[in-house]
C-alpha cells in the first residue's frame, strides 16, 4: 500500500518564529510546508509550486495582503487561509469577501489550525465533485433532493429561506461565511445591503435546532464576520 | 531713513517708513541727531522719545543716533551717503528739528546733489486737546440769565413795599439777598448781571433822586461798591463749592463703578470668562461699545479668537503700539493718532495683557474724568486677569503632575503584571529545556499547561491595555447595528469556554433587536463575565440576565461571590483600581474600565451593586432610540 501523497501547505509569513511553529505543527501532522518571507516571494511559490493550501499573513512588510490574495485567488483556486491580529475584523471580512477561504486570528492554537487546513483541503477536493444530495454533519442530516431536514434523526420543519440559509452553511461545514456571501447566496442581488436579513433567519435556525441558542453548537457566530457551521459539533 | 524726535506724531512717522521699506523689501533706519542745538526736552517729550526710538528698534530699523554738527542736513546726508539711503521721509512740519521748516531743510537736501527720494509726509494730526471739566454753568445761559433778571425785577416789586414801610437800609439788604441767591444758583454772568441790574434798579427807583440814574450822595457809591464786591465774593465761594461738590460727586462715580467692577472681577474664572463679563460691564457702566483684547500666551494679540470684533490695519497697530509701549495708542494720543478707536494698554507685571478698545466719535476726545476712571479700571481688569492667569498656570501644572502620576503607576503596575507571567513562563521553558534526572512526564504536562496559561493571561493584558487605549484616545469607531443580544452573549461565552469550564451559567434575554456594536458590546461582556469569574467562588453560578425598559437595553453580569466592598462600586471602574477587600487578581484594573469605555461610546452607562443576598451584580445600559431605520421584521423578508 503506497502512502497517500502528502498535502502541500505554502506558508507566507515574514515572522520567523511564526513560521517555525507553522512548519513544525504541520509537519507532525502529515502536511509538507514550503515558506515565503515576502510578497513577491509568496506570489512566485504560489505559482511555481501549486500548493494545495496557502496561509497568507494579511501583515507582510512588503506588500498588502489583500492585494496578494486577489492575485492568488485570480490565477488559481487554491484554498487560502488569512492570518490577522486581532481587532482587523474589517480587513478579514475584505480578504474573505474578495476570494480568501477563511481566517485565523493570531495568537491561535494548533487545533484551531489544523481545523482550518483540514477543512478547507475538504472543501477543494469536493468541488471537482458534484454536490451530494445528502450531507451530514453531526446530529444534523439534510436532503436536498426531497428538501428535508433531520436533528438526531427527528425531523425539523424549516421555511424556505431557513432551509436555503442551512443548506450554504453546511455545504461549507466548518467554514466561515460572510455575511454578504450568505445574503448573496440565498437571496442573490436582492439580498445585497439587507444585512439583517441573515441575522433574523439565524435566530429562528437557532431556536429550531440549538438546545440553548446563546450556546450554540452548531450555528457559531463569528462576530463582525459571519457565521460558521461547526463542522465537528460536540454534545 | 525716517529722522526721530520725541514729538507727537512722530511715531506714525515711523509706523510709514516702515510700511514704505516693507512694501519695496528694503532694510531701513532711523536717525535722531542727540540734543540738536541744547534744545531741552521736557520731561513728558523726553518718554516720547525713548518709546519712538523703542518703536524703530521693534518694527525691525537700524537705529542711528548723532551728534549734531550744527547744520541738520549736512549731518543728514553724510549718512544719505554714508548707508547709501535711496529714501528719506520728512513730515511736512518737522517739529523736533529747531528753526527748520521742512520746505528750507529739504532746500539744502536738494543741494546735496544725491540720488535720493524724498517723501514729504503730511504732518500727523496733533493729539486733541482734552477739554477741562465740562463748562456749563460757565457759559452764558440764557434762560439762567432771565431768572436773574426776574429775581431783580421781583426784589424791585418787594422793595417798593418795603421801602413804603421800612427803609432805604432795608431795601439795600433785599437786594443784597437777591445777589447771595444769585450767586450761589445761577452761575458767574448771570450774577454778575443780576448785581449791576441791581445797583440800577435801587440807584432808579429808591434812592434820592428817585427814578434818576443822578448819584447825588457820594455816600451810596460805596453801597454799590459793596454790593459788587459782596456778589463778588458769594459767588467765588459758590463756584469753588460748586466744584468741589462736581469732584466729590465723580469720584463717588468712579468709586462705585470701581467697586461694580471689582465685583464683576471678583467671580474669578478663566481669562475668556473674565473678558466677556467686563466686556459686559464696560458696555453697561459707560454705555459705549467697549472691547477686550486679549494677547495670546507669546505676547500677540490673540485677534483671530474675535471674529466679532475685526479690527483694520490701523486699529491693529493702535492696539499693538499700546501693548508694546504700555501708553495709551490711537484716537486723541500721540501714538497712531489717525486710527478711530482708543486703545487703552492693560498694564500687567512684565508685560501689557490686553487692550481696552474704545471706539471713539471723530473729531471728539476724551473727557479728561473718563480717562481717570479709565485708567483705574485698566489697571483693575489687567490685574484680574493675571491672577486669572496664573490660576490657570497653576491648574495645568496639577494636571499634568496627575498625568504624570498615572503613567507612572500605569507603567510600574503593567510592567510588574507583565513580567509575572514572562517570568513564569521564562522558568517553566529552562525547566523543560533541561530537565532534572528525575523529572517525570508529569511534570512536563504541569509545566507545559503553566506555560500555556499564563501566555493566555499576558494575551489579554495585552488585549486590554490596547483596547483600554483605544477607548480613551477616541479612536474606536462604534459601528452601531440591529444585533441579536443572544448572539452576542453566545460569542462572549464561546470566548471563555475554556475558563468557564463547568461554571453553571443561566442566561435569560428576551429575543429584542438592540441597536449597539456587537463586537464591542462582545468585548464588554468578556471581561464583566471574566471579572466574575475571577471575584467568585469557582464552581459558583453565574448569571447574565437581559432587560428592556422603554428607553433602555439592561444586561447585568451578577456572581454569587462576596460581592463589592461598601463604597467602591465607583471606584471599581477607575483604571488599575484594585478592591481592598479582595484578592488581589492578577491583569486586574483595566477589565471594568474597558466596560464603562464601551458602554460610554455608546451612549449608555455602567454602574455596580451588590445584589441583596449576595454577590456582585455588574448592569451596562445602552440606548434603545439611537439607530436608524426599523429592527429586522421576518414577515417583510422575502
Amino acid at each position: 500500500m503506497t502512502p497517500e501523497p502528502q498535502p502541500l501547505v505554502l506558508v507566507i509569513e515574514d515572522d520567523s518564529h511564526l513560521r517555525q511553529y507553522l512548519q513544525t505543527t504541520l509537519r507532525s501532522h502529515g502536511f509538507r510546508v514550503e515558506e515565503a518571507t515576502t510578497w513577491e516571494q509568496g506570489r512566485a511559490a504560489a505559482l511555481r509550486l501549486g500548493p494545495e493550501v496557502i496561509l497568507l499573513d494579511l501583515g507582510l512588510p512588503d506588500g498588502d495582503g489583500l492585494s496578494l490574495a486577489r492575485e492568488l485567488r485570480a490565477a488559481s483556486r487554491v484554498p487560502i487561509i488569512v492570518v490577522s491580529a486581532r481587532g482587523r475584523e474589517e480587513d478579514k471580512v475584505l480578504a474573505l469577501d474578495m476570494g480568501a477561504d477563511d481566517y485565523i486570528t493570531k495568537p491561535f492554537g494548533s487545533a484551531e489550525l489544523l481545523a482550518r487546513v483540514r477543512v478547507a483541503l475538504r472543501h477543494s477536493a469536493d468541488r471537482s465533485a458534484p454536490p451530494p444530495a445528502v450531507v451530514e454533519v453531526g446530529d444534523l442530516r439534510m436532503n436536498f433532493a426531497s428538501r428535508e431536514v433531520t436533528l438526531a434523526h427527528k425531523p425539523v420543519k424549516l421555511t424556505k429561506n431557513e432551509f436555503d440559509l442551512l443548506g450554504v452553511l453546511i455545504r461549507h461545514a466548518g467554514q466561515v461565511l460572510t455575511n454578504s456571501q450568505l445574503l448573496h447566496e440565498v437571496w442573490g442581488e436582492a439580498g445585497k445591503a439587507q444585512g439583517a436579513y441573515v441575522r433574523v433567519y439565524m435566530r429562528s435556525l437557532r431556536k429550531k435546532l440549538e438546545a440553548d441558542p446563546t450556546r450554540p453548537r452548531l450555528l457559531l457566530t463569528e462576530l463582525g464576520i459571519g457565521y460558521r457551521l461547526h463542522s465537528e459539533p460536540q454534545g | 531713513m525716517v529722522p526721530v524726535d520725541g514729538k507727537p506724531g512722530c511715531g506714525e512717522l515711523i509706523r510709514q517708513t516702515c510700511r514704505m521699506a516693507e512694501a519695496r523689501g528694503a532694510p531701513w533706519l532711523g536717525v535722531h541727531l542727540d540734543a540738536p542745538q541744547r534744545i531741552l526736552y521736557s520731561k513728558s517729550e523726553e518718554q516720547s522719545l525713548a518709546a519712538s526710538l523703542r518703536l524703530v528698534e521693534r518694527l525691525g530699523g537700524d537705529l542711528v543716533r548723532l551728534q549734531p554738527s550744527g547744520d541738520v542736513a549736512q549731518d543728514l546726508l553724510a549718512l544719505v551717503k554714508a548707508r547709501g539711503v535711496t529714501h528719506l521721509i520728512l513730515a511736512r512740519e518737522q517739529p523736533g528739528w529747531p528753526a527748520r521748516r521742512a520746505s528750507t531743510l529739504l532746500e539744502d537736501l536738494a543741494q546735496g546733489d544725491l540720488d535720493l527720494v524724498i517723501h514729504v509726509l503730511p504732518a500727523p494730526p496733533a493729539p486733541l486737546e482734552r477739554p477741562s471739566h465740562p463748562s456749563e454753568p460757565d457759559a452764558l445761559d440764557p434762560r439762567r440769565l432771565g431768572l436773574a433778571v426776574f429775581f431783580v425785577a421781583l426784589t424791585t416789586g418787594v422793595g417798593f413795599i418795603v421801602f413804603r414801610y421800612l427803609g432805604l437800609a432795608d431795601v439795600i439788604m433785599l437786594y443784597m439777598l437777591c445777589i447771595t441767591v444769585a450767586a450761589t444758583q445761577f452761575g458767574r454772568w448771570p450774577t454778575l448781571a443780576a448785581c449791576v441790574l441791581s445797583i440800577l434798579a435801587l440807584d432808579f427807583c429808591f434812592i434820592e433822586p428817585r427814578y434818576s440814574f443822578v448819584l447825588t450822595d457820594i455816600q451810596h457809591i460805596g453801597t454799590f461798591a459793596v454790593m459788587l464786591g459782596v456778589g463778588w465774593v458769594i459767588l467765588g465761594l459758590a463756584e469753588r463749592i460748586r466744584a468741589q461738590t462736581r469732584t466729590a460727586q465723580e469720584q463717588e462715580r468712579h468709586a462705585r463703578a470701581l467697586y461694580r467692577l471689582g465685583r464683576v472681577l471678583a467671580e474669578g474664572g478663566p481669562a475668556p470668562a473674565i473678558r466677556e463679563r467686563v466686556e459686559a460691564y464696560l458696555r453697561q457702566e459707560l454705555g459705549a461699545p467697549l472691547a477686550l483684547i486679549l494677547c495670546d500666551a507669546q505676547g500677540g494679540l490673540a485677534e483671530a479668537g474675535r471674529p466679532d470684533l475685526p479690527l483694520s490695519r490701523t486699529e491693529l497697530e493702535a492696539a499693538r503700539a499700546a501693548m508694546d509701549l504700555g501708553v495709551p495708542a490711537g484716537h486723541g494720543t500721540g501714538v497712531c493718532p489717525q486710527c478711530p478707536c482708543l486703545m487703552l494698554p492693560l498694564p500687567g507685571t512684565e508685560r501689557a495683557l490686553g487692550v481696552l478698545v474704545l471706539p471713539m466719535v471723530p473729531g471728539a476726545a476724551l473727557p479728561s474724568d473718563r480717562m481717570s476712571l479709565l485708567v483705574p479700571l485698566a489697571a483693575q481688569i489687567a490685574l484680574a486677569l493675571e491672577r486669572a492667569n496664573l490660576a490657570e498656570d497653576r491648574t495645568e501644572a496639577i494636571i499634568r503632575a496627575q498625568r504624570e502620576q498615572l503613567r507612572s503607576t500605569l507603567l510600574s503596575s503593567i510592567s510588574h503584571d507583565l513580567r509575572t507571567p514572562l517570568g513564569t513562563i521564562t522558568g517553566a521553558t529552562t525547566t523543560l529545556l533541561d530537565p532534572g534526572p528525575q523529572s517525570a512526564p508529569e511534570d512536563q504536562k504541569v509545566l507545559l499547561d503553566t506555560i500555556h496559561q499564563e501566555s493566555r493571561r499576558l494575551l489579554r493584558m495585552v488585549n486590554n491595555l490596547l483596547d483600554i487605549t483605544r477607548l480613551e484616545s477616541g479612536l474606536v469607531q462604534v459601528h452601531k447595528e440591529w444585533a441579536a443580544i443572544e448572539e452576542v452573549v453566545g460569542s462572549a461565552l464561546g470566548h471563555l469556554e475554556e475558563q468557564l469550564g463547568s461554571r453553571p451559567i443561566t442566561v435569560d434575554l428576551p429575543e429584542l433587536w438592540i441597536p449597539m456594536d456587537p463586537v464591542l458590546l462582545e468585548q464588554a461582556l468578556v471581561n464583566m463575565l471574566d471579572n466574575a469569574l475571577k471575584f467568585s467562588p469557582p464552581g459558583s453560578p453565574i448569571e447574565v440576565r437581559g432587560w428592556a425598559d422603554p428607553t433602555q437595553f439592561h444586561i447585568a453580569v451578577a456572581d454569587e461571590g462576596p460581592g463589592l466592598p461598601p463604597g467602591e462600586e465607583e471606584l471599581i471602574f477607575e483604571k488599575l483600581y484594585r478592591g481592598t477587600g479582595r484578592p488581589a487578581a492578577p491583569g486586574a484594573g483595566l477589565g471594568l474600565a474597558i466596560c464603562r469605555g464601551i458602554a460610554q461610546v455608546h451612549g449608555g452607562t455602567m454602574f455596580a451593586q451588590t445584589r441583596p443576598r449576595g454577590g456582585a451584580q455588574f448592569t451596562l445600559s445602552l440606548p434603545l432610540t439611537a439607530l436608524e431605520g426599523m429592527p429586522p421584521d421576518p414577515e417583510s423578508i422575502p
